[in-house]
């Protein structure tokens, strides 16, 4: 322990306790200061940790498809990523240190606190981290060797391991973080450190909410990552073999990003819901105080989101032979997205001094109020779920002549499940206007179902409903304008972007606490930035991890060798066996 | 290939700055620290309403549900055509002044809570005595007269300086250190009839005092007044744990059996 920092400060701390050394409670890092400091590169070591989390992810599911689909080219597209994780782990942990020293120099007092409570679970970090970059060696190095048969096999349980290493890492690293949010209700700001129990700080309120958000935004943020890669790559392709596979790496990515993120906000729901369990005023703070802009922020973001995600999917469909019959309906879409980002991105509940609400005329404007409250904010988000669902299965449909002879009726009830969700999303919507905030917020619930409901329901018959379909010609990959590469670039950038800041919600709703009424932020930068301050550090460190991400791709790009086959036009990603012998669209 | 480059860079570059645009365009709100107040013996009633409202819109988080409407009652403009804060005060609660009445809704959320809306989230203990007493000062300047004076400041710190407990908010009831021993005042300045009825009038939370005496012994009162979490009286299960169990601290031996004995009499 004692050639630790952690151990160090704990002695040191022990030591002032008796009186005999002075720990400062803060030291001092030039402009721009102490808080930008950590923020940044406690920011920057999340994007890349969510990078090396959510990659695995990828690569161990690209990596089975490949095995029980035998299909190489997925196996190709793990190890492409695979690799790139070697670099971005060394970037993880030199960041990882960056905070680290950046805490024990800045924020000593604090530091010393949660070394107290948490050191055990720092040795198990330390060995865990450890035991996970092993693995990734060996699944890298491994790839050639272990390439058939069992020992393919054998190889994919690394991947599998590496990802539970990971997640493991992970769930730790965020009892740390979540502790300062909700602190067990016995540990009091008198309470000496050493008698807090270890269990009870580690399980706190909100580590389970925001482990499963963690997991579910990483393979969000792999994906989007993946898709942008794919989308530079394609963008500086030299061959067509080049654009062919880096076009279906990018729709790999971009299905993989948008489709998990339709999960994301259900997991974000609960976080959510378990933050006001544990504190109400938190909750308050969160939703309706001074951090209530930046949910319009973020309506604006997930709009921008849902646009580029579903116009990425309309483009692409100019390259599937048959999807011409369903581009008539891609402006309706757009019409229905358009309208839920107008309505998500309407304020309601927020900050207004005495002139504001005089000059609105009352505490809501009073044409925004009606569409600002939660009934139809759900409302919106869930057609817009629904929405972009329906582009996926357009996009899915688009190159399919179905053979089966009930693909008709199937495809009415299909339709007829698609209405009836969102005739419940909106019944439920409408009727909130006229029952109390507590039953209102029940009816979410319903909404929520409806649309998992329908979903579920579609895609199980979908399935039925395409066995044995014939095509209508093969994908051509490769054949992509340049503005559907941009609109993959933007997507990873926005997730990044929102990323930071749903990170400073999280942080910033402690307010003027280190540890939530626990321990008092007493210095310079106690309190905390309002939201134009909190974009220019979050932009500030989306430049720094692009740039290096980028650096790491260039990298990554010496060591490779050129593309000399593209997928197999016949191969489509999400396809059944019979396209194998279709005519090429060619 | 750097025409390609720059492209990208440029949208990389231009959609961060949209977002970044877009976050600074908006109203900018800052989660402010409480900060320490310390007033003097002739502080005025515009220093004590100009802190207050600093507190009020700032680190006190006030306007985060007072001023929605929704989540609370409007304080700055009207509620149910009852006027604003100032002007309604006084007569919330009956034999509670305004000042009064607003120390004690900030100090015991529970106590008065308005119809329609949840207890208040407030957590006095968050603040020092002189933050509390600014937020009233200014509350009462919302329509009202602002009679807070430092003799108010004086006097809540040494009731609580009085108390094992000064921090908490159960212990700062209004006129907490009264040495009087008129049981009706005594229920009245702890209020206890905000709970409680008495002469038929009076919410119903805890059981009433007019026939209480024919229900319970005196040895019952007492203890129900000394620890009252531990039997809840019958009919009233829900409410085991709202009273609060300080008033064998705050009360003085001759102030309580002053109450017992009164209660005990009205059968």
């Amino acid at each position: 322990m004692a050639l630790t920092p952690a151990g160090l400060l704990a002695q040191a701390a022990e030591a002032a306790s008796q009186g005999t050394v002075s720990i400062p409670a803060y030291g001092s890092f030039p402009a721009p200061g102490n808080r930008v400091a950590i923020w940044v590169a406690a920011q920057v070591h999340l994007f890349f940790a969510a990078f090396v989390l959510g990659v695995p992810m990828f690569a161990v599911v690209a990596e089975a498809i490949g095995i029980f689909g035998n299909d190489t080219k997925y196996d190709k597209l793990a190890k492409e990523f695979t690799r790139l994780l070697l670099v971005s782990y060394s970037a993880t942990a030199i960041w990882g240190a960056i905070l680290a020293f950046g805490l024990i120099t800045l924020y000593p007092g604090l530091w010393s606190y949660l070394a107290r409570i948490f050191a055990p679970t720092m040795w198990v970090y330390v060995g865990l981290f450890f035991f996970e970059s092993f693995t990734l060696y060996l699944y890298y190095y491994g790839w050639e060797r272990w390439h058939d048969g069992r020992a393919k096999l054998m190889h994919w349980s690394l991947g599998i391991l590496l990802n539970i290493w990971g997640t493991a890492v992970m769930f730790i690293a965020n009892s740390w973080l979540t502790f300062m949010m909700s602190p067990p209700a016995e540990v009091m700001p008198d309470t000496a450190p050493g008698m807090v129990r270890l269990w009870s700080a580690f399980a706190n309120a909100t580590w389970m909410p925001i482990n499963i958000h963690r997991v579910i935004a990483n393979v969000v943020f792999g994906g989007a990552i993946v898709g942008a890669y794919a989308a530079y790559r394609f963008l500086t392709s030299k061959t067509d073999e080049e654009r062919a596979h880096y076009d279906w790496m990018g729709y790999v990515g971009n299905m993989i990003a948008i489709g998990t993120l339709i999960v994301l906000p259900f997991a974000g729901y609960y976080l959510g819901r378990e933050i006001y369990e544990y504190n109400q005023q938190m909750g308050i703070t969160m939703m309706g105080g001074f951090m209530s802009w930046a949910w319009i922020i973020q309506a604006f973001l997930i709009g921008v989101l849902f646009l580029a995600g579903n116009y990425y999917l309309w483009v692409g469909m100019g390259r599937i032979p048959g999807a011409e019959r369903y581009t008539p309906y891609t402006k309706w879409m757009l019409v229905v997205l358009v309208l839920g980002v107008i309505v998500w991105a309407t304020p309601h509940t927020m900050i207004a001094n005495r002139d504001e609400l005089a000059a609105m005329g009352g505490t809501h404007h009073p044409f925004l109020g009606v569409l600002g409250v939660m009934s139809a904010k759900n409302t919106a988000v869930n057609l817009m779920i629904l929405t972009t669902f329906l582009s996926f299965l357009l996009y899915r449909r688009a190159n399919k002549r179905t053979v089966v002879p009930w693909a008709r009726t199937g495809t009415m009830i299909q339709t007829a499940i698609f209405v009836l969700a969102a005739v419940i999303v909106l019944f439920y919507g409408v009727y909130g206007y006229f029952v109390t905030a507590i039953v209102r917020i029940g009816f979410s619930v319903y909404q929520v179902l409806a649309v998992l409901a329908a979903i579920g329901g579609v895609v199980t018959l979908d399935i039925m409903i395409m066995r044995g379909a014939e095509s209508y010609g093969a994908i051509r990959w490769g054949q992509m304008p340049p503005r559907s590469q941009y609109a993959l670039l933007i997507l990873a950038v926005t997730f990044t972007w929102l990323m930071g800041l749903m990170g400073f919600v999280r942080s910033g709703i402690r307010q003027h606490w280190h540890i939530w009424e626990v321990m008092r932020d007493t210095s310079e930068f106690a309190a905390t930035p309002p939201l134009g301050y909190a974009a220019q550090v979050i932009s500030w460190c989306v430049v720094i991890f692009l740039g290096l991400v980028g650096f790491i791709f260039w990298v990554g790009s010496l060591a490779e060798k050129p593309i000399t086959s593209h997928p197999r036009q016949d191969s489509l990603p999400s396809t059944d066996s019979r396209l194998a012998s279709a005519p090429t669209g060619n | 290939m750097w025409q390609t480059n720059l492209k990208i860079l440029l949208v990389v570059l231009g959609t961060l700055g949209l977002y970044t645009w877009v976050a600074g365009a908006i109203p900018q709100v800052a989660s402010e620290v409480p900060e320490e107040l310390t007033f003097s013996d002739d502080v005025t009633a515009d220093d004590l309403v100009m802190a207050g409202e600093q507190l009020f819109a700032g680190a006190g988080t006030c306007t985060a549900c007072h001023g929605t409407g929704t989540r609370a009652p409007n304080l700055l403009t009207d509620h149910a055509g009852e006027g604003t804060i100032g002007q309604r005060c006084g007569t919330r609660v009956s034999g509670l002044d305004c000042k009064a009445y607003l120390r004690a809704s900030l100090t015991e959320p529970a106590a008065f809570v308005v119809e329609g809306f949840a207890e208040m989230v407030f957590q006095a203990r968050a603040f020092s005595d002189a933050q509390i007493w600014s937020l009233v000062a200014f509350m009462q300047a919302q329509g009202g007269e602002v009679t807070v004076t430092s003799d108010d400041m004086e006097r809540t710190d040494d009731a609580a300086a009085g108390t094992s407990a000064p921090a908490e908010p159960s212990g700062d009831s209004p006129l907490a250190a009264s040495q009087t021993t008129d049981a009706r005042v005594l229920l009245q300045e702890n209020l206890c009839l905000s709970c409680h009825a008495i002469d038929g009038a009076g919410p119903p939370l805890g059981p009433n005092f007019d026939d209480i005496g024919s229900a319970r012994t005196a040895d019952q009162i007492r203890r129900g007044i000394l620890d009252p979490n531990v039997d809840a009286a019958p009919g009233f299960d829900a409410m085991l744990g709202m009273m609060p169990a300080t008033f064998g601290q705050s009360l003085s031996a001759i102030q309580l059996e002053a109450i017992v004995t009164f209660l005990a009499a009205r059968k």
